[in-house]
């Protein structure tokens, strides 16, 4: 009985994840060493560029559509339909929720347009999965093409381009308030009292000085954060308690794990299903219009804006063995990796830009090679039907 | 006379044109154990499903404590009180005990709101208020529990620990289905059943995955539950287990009702007639055997299972053409392990294992199977079959390298139809269609099929694990049967089953295994129940008398006849 919450502990802790979460961790001190106590190597370089607020708050920025879309995807997933179509979902949300700030200048109708046509391009793949039996991955793909084809045609029809028009953007905490401080202001100090005590009074400059210097780091990235970072925090806490406290989320489990004994116990698996699918759209959809509201512009050429944020989502899930916690602390790992280059590339340090700019995907392969025993649901990319043999 | 529990009236159920029961009405007494017996095929498991609400009968009603009802969904059964458990467990293997017994039933609560309402019940009730105390508060609180969208986790632990101590299941509450043995599993399904306020509970071939032991504690867990009240029907095909365990028994066969019998006034000849429909010989005649050369010898063999653990242990014996040399034993003390390192499924630690006096330990399972080495797989599903394949291309696995199914690289798929169709109608595999997919096949028809097969290959050296499992008993005869010609062909075959009677009448030389060592190896005829049990326990009785040696010397007698 008292092993149970440590078995949970060495499964989330044991095996490569935990590997490649210490190495990162490992990884992120060793650097930050070096740069203090080498601030003029490349290493010293490197560890700015990594520990300034501003890298920070980019990862933050650029992990919100990714974070949304893995929760979507794991709920959807671990009901037993694998949704590969979540870079479908970012791409018209994105492209709605502009549009409709576009018209309205409305923040919150904005979002929603963006999670109406996510989820309604969501709920047209369950019912193709779930009705209509199709195999799950060819509909996933099929729900990108749609996107990948209705998004800039709609921005084509409406804007006589590819890109839609600029609108306004999702605005950070002081912006919306109008009057907060910015981080220097805060009365925070880094400077101890002298005690006149030669030992203690270096002990009280370390300490405060570190705690000073923590807090205004982590109000300075905060305050430049938009309110769509804070929705992906709130979205990744109200996921993980749904999934691992609610009925709703155990039968979410066991409708992929093993649908017929839900289905014995009483439970209805297809709307379980449904449900589970439409909450990715409705993830999606958030993530999506956090995406493009963020740059204020859905920009529709080539691959889009999403530009394969959904399949790296996908990564993020089964890197964090569908745990919302952990697959948001994996997409932060990819968008931090991001989030570095811009420093770097202007630092110079003497590594060629292109293989700076490859260094996410290089991880997401170096990822997926290692993870590779992703422990899937048991019944995940079947189809259940009540009452067959 | 007491209203019945469960009455069946004139059931009739259809499967595109297949009639699975045809007219079949039975009632069930409140408060007893009544067994449904009958053949695989039989339409027992069928019956039972239109009972759970899994099927709709096309005529007929069932009436449970004398209402008619009709279900239309489990959900329905399950609220009238009937509860179900299957023979494929529906258990979510990656949950706990708890979690698995509570799903779709969880306690529910509200967050946050609860722990406010509780405090404020406590101030009412010191104020002398009693809030929720009336019906209508009640109620309310009803609707709320109902409608909370969080799980109580304590409350749904305290209700299964009190359900489990309530009918004296050791159950650990709180342990992974899938890190429990499969007799708890079973045991966390009946909780289940229990759980959600089942009376009539309802056991598809509850004894078809247990161990000897399994099985008698399961017996006095349905006594313990008919002491309560509660109603049992179980469906097998075992003669032995409806008559200890039954109060009554039911007998279908082809769908029909052909009578319902008292436990205490039967025989298992008369249930056996009932069930198959002809006289069975339960006893098999089993001529003295003419040994010949050794086939199989294993020397010194020690297999390490998948944990790592050693399984086998230092295992030494000579097996000989001629004879079927029956190893006994607990389910899980090392026979698994033997028979995959005979078969070539898994690599031994030490020792050396010669077939025809040529070595194979190293050889992989292609160069076994061509030595002559046949294989019934303890399971078809994982090792027997491919499931999704129709049965002509069951039928040639292990033979698809050569003749005769194929050559120069190509199929004769011609010759594996006539193949497959030749084992279907020899082995009376039900439907006998060669296109069909194992999938579709019941357990027992497939366990027939893999038995079949590997017969069929003419084999120098039979390994067979379980041959019989899920079979019912006219099939059990006639695969014994086969056993035991094959024998007289001077095949030699080594037999496991975790069914001693199995064992026992059909060996010529048993040796019992425990905890990866044999214990010793007996003449079957003479050991009597007693010494088996005590062999089985690891321990050594005084009077029994090795048969290693003496079987050596008879053999030589017989090679100068």
């Amino acid at each position: 009985m008292i092993d149970a919450p440590r078995a949970t502990v060495a499964r989330l802790v044991g095996g490569r994840r935990g590997t490649i979460a210490g190495a990162t961790v490992a990884v992120l001190v060793a650097l930050g060493a070096l740069g203090l106590l080498f601030p003029a190597s490349p290493a010293g370089i490197l560890a700015r560029a990594v520990f300034a607020a501003g890298t920070v708050a980019s990862a933050l920025r650029l992990s919100v559509p990714i974070a949304l879309a893995a929760l979507g995807g794991i709920f959807a997933e671990k009901s037993g339909v694998i949704n590969i179509g979540l870079e479908g979902l970012l791409i018209v949300a994105a492209f709605a929720a502009v549009y409709a700030m576009d018209v309205t200048d409305s923040l919150v109708v904005a979002f929603l347009a963006g999670v109406l046509a996510s989820t309604l391009l969501a709920g047209l793949f369950a019912v193709v999965c779930i009705e209509f039996r199709a195999d799950q991955i060819i509909a996933g793909l099929a729900v990108w093409l749609i996107a990948l084809g209705l998004a800039p045609f709609a921005s084509q029809v409406i804007y006589e381009a590819p890109n839609t028009d600029s609108v306004r953007t999702v605005p950070t905490v002081p912006e919306l308030v109008g009057s907060l401080p910015s981080a220097g202001d805060l009365p925070v100090r880094t400077d101890p009292p002298t005690l006149g005590v030669g030992v203690l009074d270096a002990v009280l400059a370390v300490v405060v000085g570190l705690l000073g210097r923590v807090v205004l780091f982590v109000a300075e990235v905060l305050l430049a954060s938009s309110l769509s970072v804070y929705l992906m925090v709130l979205a990744v806490v109200l996921s993980w308690y749904v999934l691992y406290r609610t009925r709703f989320g155990r039968w979410v489990h066991a409708s992929g794990e093993n649908p017929k004994a839900l289905d014995t116990a009483g439970v209805r698996v297809d709307r379980v299903r449904y449900a589970a699918v439409l909450l990715s759209g409705v993830l999606s959809g958030l993530g999506g219009a956090a995406l493009s509201l963020g740059l204020g512009q859905f920009t529709g050429n080539g691959a889009t804006m999403v530009n394969g944020k959904g399949f790296i989502a996908i990564v993020a899930y089964l890197f964090g063995n569908y745990n919302p916690v952990g697959a948001f602390l994996s997409t932060l790992l990819f968008a931090g990796l991001q989030a570095v280059q811009n420093p770097l590339q202007l630092a110079d340090i003497g590594v060629p830009d292109p293989l700076i700019r490859i260094t996410p995907f290089v991880m997401v392969v170096v990822v997926l090679a290692l993870v590779g025993r992703t422990r899937l649901p048991d019944a995940a990319g079947e189809h259940y039907e009540s009452g067959e043999e | 006379m007491t209203t019945p529990a469960v009455e069946f009236r004139d059931v009739t159920k259809r499967f595109s044109g297949v009639v699975a029961n045809d007219g079949v009405s039975m009632s069930v007494e409140a408060g007893s154990v009544h067994a449904l017996l009958g053949e695989n095929g039989a339409g027992k498991t069928t019956l039972m499903n239109v009972l759970y609400g899994l099927y709709e009968p096309d005529e007929g009603t069932i009436h449970v404590r004398g209402d008619p009802r009709s279900f239309d969904a489990p959900r329905d059964a399950i609220d009238a009180g009937v509860g179900m458990i299957h023979q494929h467990f529906m258990l979510v293997d990656d949950m706990t005990v708890v979690e698995n017994v509570t799903l779709g039933n969880e306690p529910g609560r509200w967050p946050l709101l609860d722990g406010i309402a509780d405090h404020a019940g406590a101030l009412a009730t010191r104020a002398g208020i009693h809030v929720g105390a009336g019906p209508l508060g009640r109620r309310v609180a009803a609707v709320a529990e109902r409608a909370a969208p969080a799980v109580d986790g304590d409350s749904a632990r305290e209700s299964v620990v009190e359900l489990g101590e309530r009918y004296g299941f050791d159950v650990d509450p709180d342990a992974v289905v899938e890190d429990v043995s499969v007799g708890v599993r079973q045991r966390v399904e009946i909780l289940k059943a229990l759980y959600r306020g089942a009376d009539i509970l309802v056991l598809d071939e509850p004894t078809a995955v247990l161990t000897p032991q399994e099985v008698e504690d399961l017996f006095s867990v349905l006594e313990e539950l008919t002491a309560r009240g509660k109603t049992v029907i179980f469906i097998t095909h075992k003669l032995g287990e409806a008559m200890t365990a039954a109060d009554a028994i039911t007998v279908l066969r082809g769908g029909r009702n052909v009578g319902t019998v008292p436990a205490e006034a039967t025989t298992r000849e008369e249930l056996a007639e009932l069930m198959v429909g002809r006289e069975v010989l339960l006893d098999v005649d089993r001529r003295p055997a003419t040994p010949g050369e050794v086939v199989l010898e294993v020397a010194d063999l020690a297999v390490t299972d998948d944990r790592g653990v050693r399984a086998v242990d230092g295992v030494s014996f000579d097996a000989r053409g001629g004879e079927i040399f029956g190893i006994a034993g607990v389910d899980g003390n090392g026979q698994a392990e033997l028979v995959e390192a005979i078969t070539g499924l898994r690599t031994p630690e030490s020792g050396r294992i010669r077939v025809d006096g040529r070595e194979v330990t190293d050889e992989s399972r292609r160069d076994r199977i061509d030595a002559g080495m046949a294989y019934v797989p303890a399971d078809r599903q994982e090792r027997g079959l491919v499931m999704a394949f129709d049965l002509v291309g069951n039928g040639v696995l292990g033979g698809q390298h050569g003749a005769p199914f194929a050559r120069g690289g190509r199929m004769d798929w011609e010759r594996a139809g006539d193949h497959a169709r030749a084992v279907l109608a020899a082995y009376d595999v039900r439907p006998p269609d060669p296109t069909a997919t194992a999938a579709s096949l019941s357990g027992g028809n497939q366990q027939k099929f893999v038995v079949g097969r590997e017969l069929e290959r003419d084999p120098s050296l039979l390994v067979a694990a379980h041959p019989t499992r899920g079979v019912d008993v006219g099939s059990i005869e006639f695969i014994h049967d086969r056993l035991l010609s094959l024998r007289d062909e001077q095949v030699c075959t080594l037999l496991v089953s975790s069914k001693l009677e199995e064992v026992r009448t059909l060996s010529d030389r048993l040796a019992v295994i425990n905890e990866g060592e044999f214990v010793d190896t007996v003449d079957p005829d003479a050991v009597t129940e007693e010494q088996l049990g005590l062999l089985l326990a690891g321990e050594r009785p005084d009077n029994v008398s090795s048969t290693a040696a003496v079987t050596a010397t008879r053999t030589g007698g017989d090679g100068n006849r």
